[in-house]
């Protein structure tokens, strides 16, 4: 028996990043909005409160913080050519839930694109000709600029006060930044964090090599400030559980942080949790959204009408959300036609670990999600690729972000597995190591995407996304490319020993990597290659957008959030300025 | 520069015995309750645990605990840097958690078709975590039985070389693929090890002396300055109260909703 | 082999070098370490802390004086040198501090954090509303004022974290609450990174009464 309730202007769904700030948004400007959030609310106090937080097992092993994988994991497969089975614990990537969702727990690693990513198709091609790309890969640009972004991306590190060395002023370049970086039109909102020990080892080491490294912009900050929505914000005590805890000192910067307690204040905006939306709904043209339709956590269904749907959920569940819905046309990797599901793409990663003697003493359990350092030298299109044989780039630092032992206890390569050998090997050197990542793009290619799967269902009865992906071999070109540097940079530093680890396939989901998820219902100007135009509105139902890293045609060398929080603003500048002001089509394709 | 030695803080005397779980004392007993707190003492580390003597195994039996205790011992074997699994309380780790709501599939998707998958793919079976170690063991034991001889009774290096026969996927324990059981031991043996002492393993918090790790308590703005220094601090447990008794909660949620 | 530059704790490897028992590393020295030996001696210059903080470092009601006793070494090192140097102000301390060799304030600093830590000093009695109220800020903190646990940084029950918040438990209320309002105020501020006013702005005088006074009723 499903209820149906009065409609409101907005419904939003999933109430992480993009939610609260896009419901904060219009719910500013007068706009009736709910927020249907399938978790549940979680603040400072006293659910971030240490020492519960610190728990290594509780958070890092058992995944507390992320979504219940018991009632809706997904599925996956390397190749079309195999049986997709559930991911039945989550590893490689986590995702999040709950009110601030993953934003919550993450790192605070707050990065811009490069404004080549944003017409990477073209650029690439003008650079390096039209037949260097392999031909499976399907990169493609997005429909924005980064020009365009620049004023959001700046509006949003405001929002977060991320603490950072702007490296490219108005097109000047500054010294203590990324000499790399696109223009910037102001400094970062606070100065970099301090830099530990390690980073200042593999500072010194890099500009030896004549690379340019510079601190990690950071969103745990590095004093207190008090953003544009007048909340206040705590200096980061480099604790070291920082990604996939959450932040007991209110200086990460989360949405309970920046955001939510002036959203929540707002009576234009009505916050519903334990709801979990089973779809968007559509009229009998199926070209206009009349609201959603959600179970709450009595079971009970209800239908929620309202004039803009917003599905501003974790990338892969936008894309499970659109298919479930049945917006837009599913992809097929048989004969490349359909767009949803297309060009999902996910993140390269590898490591360097360099070992030292006993004197040189490390403290890794000293340090913030980004209190780094690192270099872009080896990122993007910072280099020349000619002759390279793949494009694409890492960022190499010494970014390494805790000491918590159950995972982190390095060891080097040739150390037994367990026993003697192995225990000898990690208390000489817990202490005394070094660990470098390199962060790599992911280029979309057409055999990897997403769709819903034949057989496994979640809790809801609904069937479960379904995953296939295999890294490409543009990308472990670029990772072995990559790892060589970085081997460059540990031996530099004077290490006994260093030991690169490269990506290598095939692509396993029981191996941590990061949870940078992206694709699936990308933004473009071409509606045969993507499922929302360059405003992430649908080109197939206009009162609905689609907001979150699913946006992305392929992910480039650094981490997603700080350019989703570009978009998300620039979205909501549309919303605000062009659509609600006159609903229908914003771009004619 | 080379720093002299540092003083060996060494816990020989800790208490085998992990006390019952327990909540922190009401408020009002920290006003009234004079009996708990030496007078003066900030946080004496002489009195950790309640009770002497061996863990309370719960999901084990006897014959599993023979096995279990031995086995994880080899390990991480004690030696000249420090405690093995077996003075960690590492046993008592894994029977609190495969007795409780992780070994009855917590965070775990059991719906079927269960389908042998690719390594990329995963874990794939049906058992929980308890099933599969009381399954597992139960071969095992029977194995030995067979022969007429003990896990247990083997010599040190016998036993390594049991476990490697196991870790290579050799055998198949009723169902269980030997390298699956054995690497659910291993990692779980390394959380017993490394994770809080609320568990129920750590015990005193051994392992995270031996690396240097200081726990649950955690503030170095100041101390991050400080290059190359090396940092040594009495590790501290999410369960430990002002007076140094670390109360162990073994049964804590996987989820914080 | 890497060259390191063991710069910047210079100060405590001089502090702890005079020790002479714990090599050059950061560590505790705090009455855990005491109880299991006797405390060394009260050196001579240790004489003109106790005449104000007590002949056991208990501190003294009158004049809200601290109780110095068990407290982390580098703590009271660390203000003991921000008095003379103008970190911190005192009409009271900072003249003395500023009279201290190096090697006399290395020897108070270690010879009061040897002493165990008294229960606290009688004074006035709070109300079991205040205790309980001013245990739920140490243990949780408020989320409408923005505030954490006390506890994160203080360690379990006020117990003090070396390195990071000093022992607070059993500590005088008064004088707990005359720095709360000093770092409100901005008249101290040698914490680090602004921890501790970012803190104290946010408490009102409610606040400040019931959380000190939750500390000082954990001395027995």
């Amino acid at each position: 028996m499903v209820q149906r309730l009065k409609e409101v202007d907005v419904v939003v769904i999933g109430v992480g990043m993009v939610g609260s700030i896009l419901s904060k948004e219009l719910a500013a400007a007068g706009y009736k909005v709910v927020g249907l959030e399938r978790g549940q609310t979680r603040f400072t106090v006293p659910e971030f409160q240490s020492p519960a937080i610190h728990d290594e097992l509780r958070f890092d092993i058992r995944k507390a913080l992320m979504q219940d994988n018991t009632r809706e994991p997904v599925t996956f497969r390397n190749s079309s050519s195999q049986t997709a089975l559930p991911v039945r614990r989550w590893e490689s990537f986590l995702p999040g839930t709950g009110l601030g969702g993953s934003m919550v727990h993450w790192n605070g690693q707050t990065y811009r694109f490069h404004a080549t990513d944003f017409q990477l198709a073209t650029h690439t091609r003008e650079r390096y000709g039209k037949g260097f790309l392999d031909p499976d890969l399907t990169i493609q640009d997005w429909g924005v600029t980064y020009d365009e972004l620049e004023p959001h991306y700046d509006r949003f590190e405001y929002l977060l006060g991320t603490s950072g060395k702007a490296g490219n002023l108005h097109g000047q370049v500054q010294p203590g930044g990324d000499p790399h970086e696109s223009p910037r039109s102001r400094e970062y909102p606070t100065p970099p964090q301090k830099e530990h020990f390690q980073g200042a080892m593999f500072r010194k080491a890099a500009m030896g090599l004549g690379y340019h490294p510079f601190p990690q912009p950071s969103s745990n900050l590095s004093q207190p400030y008090t953003n544009p929505e007048g909340l206040k914000l705590n200096t980061c005590v480099f604790c070291g559980f920082c990604e996939r805890y959450a932040c007991e000192h209110y200086a990460k910067s989360t949405p309970q942080t920046f955001i939510l307690p002036v959203l929540l204040a707002n009576p234009n905006f009505e916050l519903r949790t334990g709801c979990q939306v089973q779809r968007i709904n559509l009229d009998s043209t199926k070209k206009r959204a009349t609201g959603v339709t959600y179970i709450d956590a009595a079971g009970r269904e209800f239908e929620q009408p309202a004039s803009l749907v917003i599905t501003s959920l974790f990338a892969i569940n936008n894309v499970r959300m659109m298919l479930l819905s049945g917006i837009g046309k599913p992809y097929d990797p048989g004969t490349g036609k359909g767009v949803v599901g297309r060009n999902y793409a996910y993140q390269t990663m590898s490591s360097v670990a360099s070992f030292f003697d006993e004197d040189v003493i490390i403290n890794p359990f000293m340090a913030s999600g980004a209190s780094g350092t690192l270099i872009n030298d080896f990122a993007g299109d910072n280099f020349d690729h000619s002759g390279l044989g793949f494009i694409g780039g890492a960022f190499i630092g010494a970014v390494n972000t805790n000491g918590r032992p159950i995972q982190y206890h390095p060891t080097p390569p040739g150390t037994p597995k367990w026993g003697k050998g192995w225990k000898d090997a990690v208390v000489k050197y817990y202490n005394h190591s070094v660990m470098f990542s390199l962060h790599g793009s992911s280029m979309s290619q057409r055999q990897n995407y997403a769709d819903l799967d034949p057989t496994y269902r979640d809790a809801w009865g609904q069937p479960l996304l379904r995953i296939t992906f295999e890294f490409p071999q543009n990308d472990l070109k670029m990772a072995e490319y990559v790892t060589a540097r970085g081997v460059e940079i540990g031996k530099a530093m004077g290490a006994k020993q260093v030991a690169g680890a490269p990506r290598k396939g095939p692509y396993t989901t029981q191996q941590y990597q990061t949870t940078h998820n992206t694709g699936g219902t990308v933004m473009g100007s071409d509606p045969s290659t993507s499922v929302v135009n360059r405003y992430l509105q649908s080109w197939d139902v206009p009162n609905v957008f689609v907001v979150g890293a699913s946006a992305y045609p392929q992910n480039a060398s650094w981490n997603p959030t700080g350019t989703l929080g570009a978009l998300t603003y620039w979205v909501a500048d549309a919303l605000k300025n062009k659509y609600l002001k006159n609903p229908g089509h914003l771009v004619t394709a | 520069m080379k720093p002299p030695n540092t003083p060996h803080v060494s816990r020989r005397s800790f208490v085998a015995g992990v006390g019952a779980a327990t909540v922190l004392p009401p408020a009002t007993a920290l006003l009234t309750d004079s009996a708990q707190a030496a007078p003066g003492a900030v946080r004496p580390k002489s009195a950790v645990q309640a009770s002497a003597g061996q863990p309370v195994y719960l999901f084990f039996n006897v014959a599993e605990v023979q096995f279990i205790e031995a086995a994880c011992e080899r390990l991480i074997p004690a030696d000249d840097s420090g405690a093995g699994a077996l003075a960690a309380g590492v046993p008592n780790y894994l029977d609190k958690q495969l007795g409780g709501a992780w070994g009855a599939g917590e965070r775990l998707y059991c719906s079927g078709p269960w389908l042998p998958g690719t390594a990329s793919q995963g874990y794939q079976l049906p058992f929980t975590p308890a099933e599969l170690f009381h399954t597992a063991l139960r071969a095992i034991n029977h194995d030995f039985k067979k022969r007429s001889s003990r896990f247990s009774d083997l010599s040190a290096d016998a036993q390594d070389a049991y476990l490697k026969t196991l870790e290579g996927g050799a055998m198949d324990l009723d169902g269980v693929p030997s390298a699956v059981f054995f690497d659910m031991l291993l990692r779980m043996t390394v959380e017993g090890f490394f994770s809080d002492p609320v568990y129920g393993g750590n015990r005193d918090m051994v392992a995270w002396r031996m690396i240097g790790f200081p726990g649950a308590y955690a503030d170095y703005y100041e101390a991050i300055d400080r290059h190359g220094v090396k940092f040594v601090r009495e590790p501290l447990s999410i369960g430990e109260d002002r007076h140094g008794n670390v109360h162990v909660h073994s049964e804590i949620p996987a989820s914080i909703g | 082999m890497t060259r390191i530059n063991t710069q910047g704790w210079k100060g405590a490897l001089v502090m702890v070098t005079v020790v002479g028992s714990c090599g050059i590393q950061l560590s505790t020295a705090n009455a855990a370490a005491a109880a299991a030996k006797p405390s060394p001696p009260a050196p001579p210059a240790a004489a003109a802390c106790q005449a104000c903080h007590g002949s056991k470092g208990e501190g003294m009601v009158e004049g809200d004086r601290p109780r110095i006793a068990g407290q982390a070494a580098y703590y009271l090192d660390k203000q003991l040198r921000d008095f003379a140097s103008g970190s911190r102000q005192s009409a009271i301390m900072s003249p003395i501090a500023k009279t201290l060799s190096d090697a006399d304030r290395a020897k108070i600093v270690v010879y009061f954090a040897s002493l165990p830590m008294p229960a606290a000093l009688a004074s006035t009695a709070p109300t079991t509303a205040q205790v309980s109220f001013g245990r739920q800020l140490a243990f949780e903190g408020a989320e409408a004022k923005h505030v954490q646990a006390c506890d994160n940084c203080h360690g379990p029950e006020g117990s003090g974290v070396t390195f990071s918040g000093p022992a607070l438990a059993g500590q005088l209320a008064p004088y707990l609450a005359a720095q709360l309002k000093s770092w409100q105020q901005g008249s101290r501020r040698n914490d680090a990174g602004s921890l501790m006013s970012s803190v104290a702005v946010r408490l009102d005088d409610a606040d400040i009464a019931a959380v000190t006074s939750y500390y000082a009723s954990l001395g027995k």
